[in-house]
């Protein structure tokens, strides 16, 4: 599986999908929805409700997270918005804004 | 610390790949080469570099610099620089670009624009592209119609129907002076037809319509000293004629 890779100066409006790890290196706005990881690095940004399997955030992603898997915030990350997922970790350092719901077991 | 990670993770920014399981539908924006190999939907803007591989299908109006083409394309691009369409390369929309390649295997349809292209180019080009064509067909008779255009002898060309032999032979005169050439059809066909086999003319042989047209080539360029066959009149005088105007010169 290729990786795909949105880089720093780009810029997308609308909705990315697909069966593949994504890595943001830029800015997103509108919706991200994978089955597998998300990485969101130091100079991304993200305004998007976010649906995949796992995601580490060390950029700024304002919107709700849903993860199958994990959700993990890095150091000197910035997130708002709410995180639904069953495993979630909070580096020291990051910074976060919103609810956090970990309650997947019924699912 | 974060202005660290951002460079770092800017430096290593060479490229962005789009993978071959994602889609984008939106629009997309950017200051760096793309790579395409999953699918975008929408509008597709750029600076720079837009490549399109096997795998990637755009569905969009792109704007970039340059376009390459190896996937499919269904939307216009314009492009400040070039587009090109490889082997592989599927295309439906319209292209604008001042450079626009199309490889051989590649499919497009739509319309091409290159704007308007340096003045100076064009001419140069186009010629190249169309003379050797041109200079091909002609290339038998130029050699000759050297003499008639330097002749004065208007009657020739106007008497025969075919354009390329006739300016270059003496032979025309003949046909109308003999009564007894009932097909005149078949003479001008005749000539048509000699250029190609001009080697051949030196055959006596041949029957006596195709002989004189390729006795009098011989002739003609050889000074006209040759014998002249006994039927030809008219030609004969035509080709000496001929002969003098070279001396003179």
């Amino acid at each position: 599986m290729a990786n795909t890779v949105i880089g720093s100066s780009i810029v997308i409006d609308g909705e990315i999908s697909g069966d593949e790890d994504l890595v943001i290196q830029g800015t997103v706005k509108g919706k991200i929805s994978l089955k597998e990881s998300l990485y969101v690095e130091g100079s991304g940004v993200v305004e998007a409700d976010i649906e995949t399997q796992n995601v580490e955030i060390a950029g700024r992603v304002t919107g709700n997270i849903v993860a199958s898997d994990k959700v993990e915030l890095k150091t000197d990350c910035r997130v708002v918005g709410d995180i639904k997922a069953p495993r979630i970790l909070i580096a020291d350092g990051a910074s976060f804004k919103g609810n956090v719901d970990m309650d997947m077991k019924e699912r | 610390m974060a202005t660290a990670k951002e460079l770092s993770a800017s430096s290593n920014v060479d490229n962005t790949v789009v993978g071959p399981s994602i889609l984008i539908s939106g629009r997309l924006t950017g200051d760096e080469d793309l790579t395409v190999r999953g699918r975008v939907e929408g509008e597709l803007t750029l600076s720079r570099t837009l490549i399109v591989e096997p795998s990637g299908v755009v569905k969009a109006n792109v704007a970039v610099k340059n376009a390459i083409v190896s996937g499919v394309v269904v939307g216009n691009i314009n492009a400040t620089e070039s587009v090109e369409l490889t082997r592989e390369g599927r295309m439906v929309g319209d292209i604008r670009a001042p450079r626009v390649i199309i490889v051989d295997g590649a499919s497009f349809r739509g319309r091409v624009d290159m704007g308007d292209v340096e003045p100076g180019r064009l001419p140069a080009e186009r010629p190249a592209v169309v003379r050797p064509t041109a200079v091909t067909r002609p290339t038998a008779t130029p050699a000759r119609p050297a003499l008639p255009s330097a002749r004065p002898m208007p009657p020739p060309p106007p008497s025969r129907p075919t354009p390329p032999p006739p300016p270059s032979r003496p032979t025309p005169p003949p046909p109308p002076a003999r009564p007894s050439a009932p097909p005149a059809v078949s003479r001008p066909s005749a000539p048509i037809t000699r250029p190609g086999l001009g080697g051949l003319g030196s055959k006596p042989l041949p029957p006596p319509p195709p002989t004189r047209v390729e006795r009098a080539e011989p002739q003609a360029e050889q000074a006209g000293s040759a014998e002249p066959p006994t039927p030809v009149l008219v030609g004969a005088g035509a080709k000496k004629k001929v002969v003098v105007k070279k001396k003179t010169r």
